[in-house]
């Protein structure tokens, strides 16, 4: 799946903003929104959050995870700890990345929360790396990855999936007599 | 407009299934991940396309009848264009399966029994068999017409690569599953059985957790 198809999914969270418009209420597809009124806030999904703040007709509040002590008590556990610990968000990357990139100016210390989260990152994804490999390597047939976000598993998803049925394809070709019907793979 | 339930009607045993139009988007997005993830094409979803349809042309002629450029129209035209990318995402990821399996996928419509559920739309089932007439002009007027006579015939069956059942996937669960078997992947390793919890992920091969992945107690992600 492509990073961009993972934050389109990722697009679909709700958060606050402080419009400066008002309207009534939008009945969209995908459920009612508003209505919007200067000054109240209001909850909607982060695309079209995104799209009012491009066109400065509001003000986007942080998320509640989004707050420096927060992620860094995060960041150290995630360091001490061997295994994934659980993260307030399962889109935290995608919804930095967009907020950051869009909103730094309603974001308090936009600069420090970029590089914890980065750090944390980093570290999730050196541990995913070293847990991808002892799979490999001891032939494991079953992982549980609950404390993983869909960007995390989409980073190594298609290779580490593609070298398993390599990996596959080359055993069962070991066994002599197997039929396999198969011919090229292009 | 979204406090009306859309119907979708099962044509098997006629019951009808009421949603309102935010599950319909959310089903339509657990389709498309599924879709996409899978290693064979999966069962034809048509009711959810076509709701999703008439979801969206309904909405656009609402929009026609607007006049100018609105805050309003302009936010209903984002979550169409959005609802619209993954319909035809999912539609794409099913013909491009078509396209690399369609002598097993004709097959197995062929030998499905009368109550089962059809892998195919009646467009994409008259999309396979033109590729496969194609493809049979094609080798044949190609190469096979310049062969002797009795080496002129293809087995496309044998010939065109079967889905691989046993790839590995990523998985969501979303209703508890019990004694799930693992099968060992070395020949010194005993199969074992474990439990899927609600919400909980996994790595595993495709093949053991299908007939959940068609009944929608697990998610591919």
């Amino acid at each position: 799946m492509d990073p961009s198809e993972v934050e389109f999914l990722a697009e679909k969270e709700m958060v606050t903003i402080v419009p400066n418009f008002s309207l009534d209420k939008i009945y969209l597809i995908g459920g009612d929104l508003g209505p919007f009124n200067p000054g109240l806030p209001v909850a909607v999904p982060v695309w079209l959050a995104i799209n009012l703040k491009q066109r400065q007709k509001c003000r986007i509040i942080p998320p509640e995870w989004m707050d420096v002590e927060k992620l860094e008590e995060i960041r150290e556990q995630e360091r001490k700890e061997e295994t994934f610990t659980p993260i307030p968000n399962p889109y935290y990357m995608e919804l930095t990345k967009l907020l950051l990139n869009h909103a730094s100016d309603n974001i308090p210390k936009a600069d420090e929360i970029r590089t914890l989260v980065k750090d944390t990152w980093d570290t999730r994804i050196a541990k995913l790396r070293l847990s991808a490999d002892s799979f490999v390597s001891q032939q494991e047939a079953h992982a549980r990855l609950d404390n993983l976000t869909l960007m995390e598993i989409n980073t190594i998803g298609t290779f580490l999936t593609d070298s398993l049925n390599h990996m596959y394809k080359l055993r069962t070709n070991l066994q002599p007599g197997k039929e396999t019907g198969k011919s090229q793979d292009f | 407009m979204a406090e009306s339930l859309v119907e979708m009607s099962d044509s098997e045993d006629e019951s009808q299934e009421l949603m309102t139009p935010a599950e319909l988007v959310t089903k339509l997005e657990e389709i498309w991940l599924n879709e996409k993830f899978s290693p064979e094409l999966l069962e034809n979803k048509s009711e959810i396309v076509e709701c999703v349809m008439e979801q969206l042309n309904h909405m656009e002629e609402n929009l026609q009848r607007v006049k100018g450029v609105d805050l309003r129209a302009g936010v209903h035209r984002m979550e169409t264009e959005r609802i619209r990318y993954v319909l035809s995402s999912y539609l794409r990821s099913r013909l491009q399966k078509i396209e690399k399996y369609f002598p097993h996928i004709l097959e197995k419509e062929k030998s499905r029994a009368e109550g089962d559920p059809s892998y195919l739309s009646p467009e994409e089932f008259a999309f396979a068999k033109e590729y496969l007439a194609n493809t049979e002009t094609y080798l044949k007027s190609v190469a096979l017409k310049h062969m002797p006579p009795n080496l002129q015939a293809v087995d496309l069956g044998k010939s065109v690569l079967k889905p691989n059942l046993d790839s590995f996937v990523f998985l969501r669960v979303k209703q508890r599953q019990d004694n799930i078997l693992v099968e060992p992947e070395t020949d010194e390793q005993r199969e074992y059985a474990i439990d899927l919890e609600e919400g909980s992920q996994h790595l595993m091969r495709y093949r053991t957790i299908a007939p959940l992945v068609a009944s929608g107690a697990v998610q591919l992600i």
